[in-house]
């Protein structure tokens, strides 16, 4: 049972604030809902933009992945603007579920750069090898902030209800892409790059306006991926990464071209890349690797080149 | 009078143009170096150009532009169609050999392999935002070494027993290559290390996964390399042809695409006289501030670039 947390300011009177980067993609109606249900003010970040990225540099060490950049690039714009600023730290759930390291050490991360700056951080632990779900996580984050366990209780079944109904809006809304007319890509990349207003909307966009309908890996029956993942390989050990190579499974077949979006210097996608190419026989395949560079020009040339030959192949061009 | 079409391919090393006839002939060609004026090398391949045209029976009806500076050739020559290199040079190359199934392609400072199945581009690969291993990396190697680049091939087939060289990155491949150098191995061994390093590292990495079906055409600017030429061929087993207008094929491909796209306008040779200025701008409307260019044709802005959004249509705003 977490302890009460006296020093809390008193509820109705908080502000929680959310990085919309990395995990916002994956939990963000999770978290908000969540913190609506008990009455706790968010505070989203602002879409990335060119000023978060250097911003995040600044505060990044040169190994960092450009989405980490990103990352405390929102952190950032939050610093001083809220009590709390919820920063996960997930290592798994489970065995051969871990996440990239990256996401363990986050909150750290986050404690260590702003430390000088008096903002605090809202630690929420997933690590359920060593018994730490995600309710657990939820019941701690609770507690930091002076909330009582039941009704933490009824806010993360609420939170939950309107995830579950959210994600099965997606899966629908993607299906009807699929079923689409014309030209269709898969675009196979990490939610918090493809749904980044910087970095992965450009790409999305100029599908669109090149009149491609774009599928998304990472928007998937996630139990059934977690299973497909092992027709590429059956040690895949990253939880994003084999719910993508899952998306690849269940989608491959029905588009035209595969796009493979990661950022540099992405561990995982390193890795999950090579075997998609190297595995993935009768399909063209983009391997698009993305860094903080402000040209599109490059990305540009590529991908309109990999429509072209989709086209090509159509007889269209 | 009969129709013509003009192409231009505007690469980061080299600047190539031709004209065609309606019978893909190739009347006029020229080849040129870039040297980071891609304003300045269009308008001399134009003149090179102009030379042995005959403009008393053919007139240019269409033009097109590819290449990484294809917006801005674009923009000065008035084209009708702006395509990507890789289309181009697989237009270009299926046009001259239908029967292809690989093509390989290293420029200055990208390379990619095109894979065609009856004359239709079916697969590509193409190097990652990153210059390793291409003309870019030979050329500043060669600097080094204190030889023309264009010597390297010669030099390359001299040797005996090329020299291992790491080549996954230009970085680490140069400091590799200083020590070679220090140690004491021969020029010609080097240099022929080098165009080893160039195919590996094409096969390792834009390559990668691909299946390399004969007949295989090699083709940009580093295909004028005996040395690579001879790398592949001993690494891939099988003959690899260069045609002597390979460096011309995305020219060609532009200009077959200008053919066949829609649009017409015919195109004057005057261009050359013509002041054409751009100039860098920050667009400053929100956070991105995008770095817009503009192109200015005798003091008039006849197109921009560079915006992520509508907010930075510095031509669209203009026209209100």
């Amino acid at each position: 049972m977490p302890k009460k947390n006296k020093t809390a300011p008193a509820r109705g009177q908080l502000t929680i604030g959310l990085p919309r980067a990395l995990l916002y993609a994956r939990y963000g109606t999770l978290w908000l809902t969540f913190f609506e249900k008990l009455g706790i003010q968010t505070l989203v970040s602002e879409p990335t933009t060119l000023e978060t990225l250097n911003r995040g540099s600044d505060r990044a060490i040169d190994e960092m992945c450009l989405a980490v950049k990103i990352y405390l690039g929102h952190v950032d714009s939050l610093v001083g603007k809220c009590d709390y600023i919820l920063v996960p730290r997930i290592s798994n759930f489970g065995v051969r579920r871990a996440m990239c390291t990256t996401f363990e050490g986050m909150y750290d991360i986050c404690c260590n750069v702003y430390r000088r700056s008096g903002q605090k951080f809202l630690a929420y632990n997933v690590d359920v090898d060593l018994g730490h779900d995600e309710m657990t996580a939820f019941f701690a984050m609770a507690g930091e902030i002076g909330v009582p366990v039941n009704e933490a209780l009824v806010a993360y079944r609420a939170a939950k209800k309107a995830e579950a109904r959210a994600w099965k809006a997606r899966l629908e809304e993607q299906e009807a892409l699929a079923k689409c007319p014309g030209l269709k890509v898969l675009v196979a990349a990490h939610s918090y790059v493809a749904e980044d207003e910087y970095i992965g909307k450009p790409i999305t966009d100029f599908l669109h306006g090149a009149g491609v309908t774009a599928l998304r890996a990472d928007i998937v029956d996630r139990k059934a991926a977690l299973k497909q993942s092992e027709k590429f390989s059956p040690t895949m050990r990253w939880e994003l990464s084999r719910e993508i190579a899952g998306g690849i499974c269940q989608y491959g077949e029905r588009v035209d071209g595969i796009i493979l979006l990661s950022v540099f210097p992405c561990g995982p996608d390193a890795m999950t890349s090579d075997i998609y190419i190297r595995r993935l026989k009768g399909v063209p395949i983009l391997n698009l690797v993305l860094d903080a560079q402000s040209g599109m020009a490059g990305v540009e040339t590529r991908l309109e080149s990999f429509v072209d030959i989709l086209r090509f192949k159509h007889g269209e061009l | 009078m009969k129709d013509a079409y003009l192409g231009i391919d505007v690469g980061s090393i080299s600047t190539k143009g031709v004209i065609l006839d309606d019978e893909k002939h190739i009347l006029s060609s020229a080849y040129i170096w870039t040297e980071g004026d891609p304003i300045g090398a269009v308008k001399r391949l134009l003149g090179l150009l102009e030379a042995p045209f005959d403009q008393s029976e053919y007139r240019i009806v269409a033009s097109g532009t590819t290449g990484s500076a294809r917006r801005l050739a674009g923009a000065v020559v008035g084209a009708t169609m702006v395509k990507n290199e890789i289309t181009a040079h697989a237009v270009g190359t299926t046009a001259f050999y239908p029967e292809t199934r690989t093509i390989l392609e290293i420029g200055g400072q990208d390379s990619k392999i095109i894979l065609v199945e009856n004359g239709v581009a079916v697969d590509y690969a193409m190097n990652t935002l990153c210059a390793a291993g291409t003309g870019a990396f030979l050329s500043s190697q060669s600097r080094r070494l204190g030889i023309e680049v264009e010597d390297m091939g010669q030099i390359a087939l001299r040797s005996k027993h090329p020299t291992q060289i790491a080549a996954r990155c230009t970085v680490f491949a140069e400091s590799d290559l200083v020590h070679k150098i220090q140690m004491g191995h021969s020029k010609e061994d080097i240099v022929a290390g080098l165009c080893q390093a160039v195919v590996a590292n094409y096969l390792n990495n834009v390559a990668k996964g691909k299946r390399i079906e004969t007949p295989v055409v090699f083709q940009g600017g580093v295909s004028k390399n005996v040395g690579v030429v001879a790398a592949f061929e001993r690494a891939l087993h099988c003959q690899v042809r260069v045609d002597e207008n390979g460096h011309l094929m995305g020219a060609i491909g532009a200009a077959l695409l200008a053919k066949s796209g829609s649009a017409r306008q015919e195109f004057r040779f005057a261009t050359q006289e013509v002041e054409f200025k751009t100039r860098e701008a920050k667009c400053g409307r929100c956070s991105n501030n995008c770095e817009i260019i503009c192109v200015y044709r005798d003091g008039k802005m006849i197109d921009a670039w560079g915006n992520r959004c509508e907010k930075g249509d510095v031509m669209h705003r203009k026209a209100q």
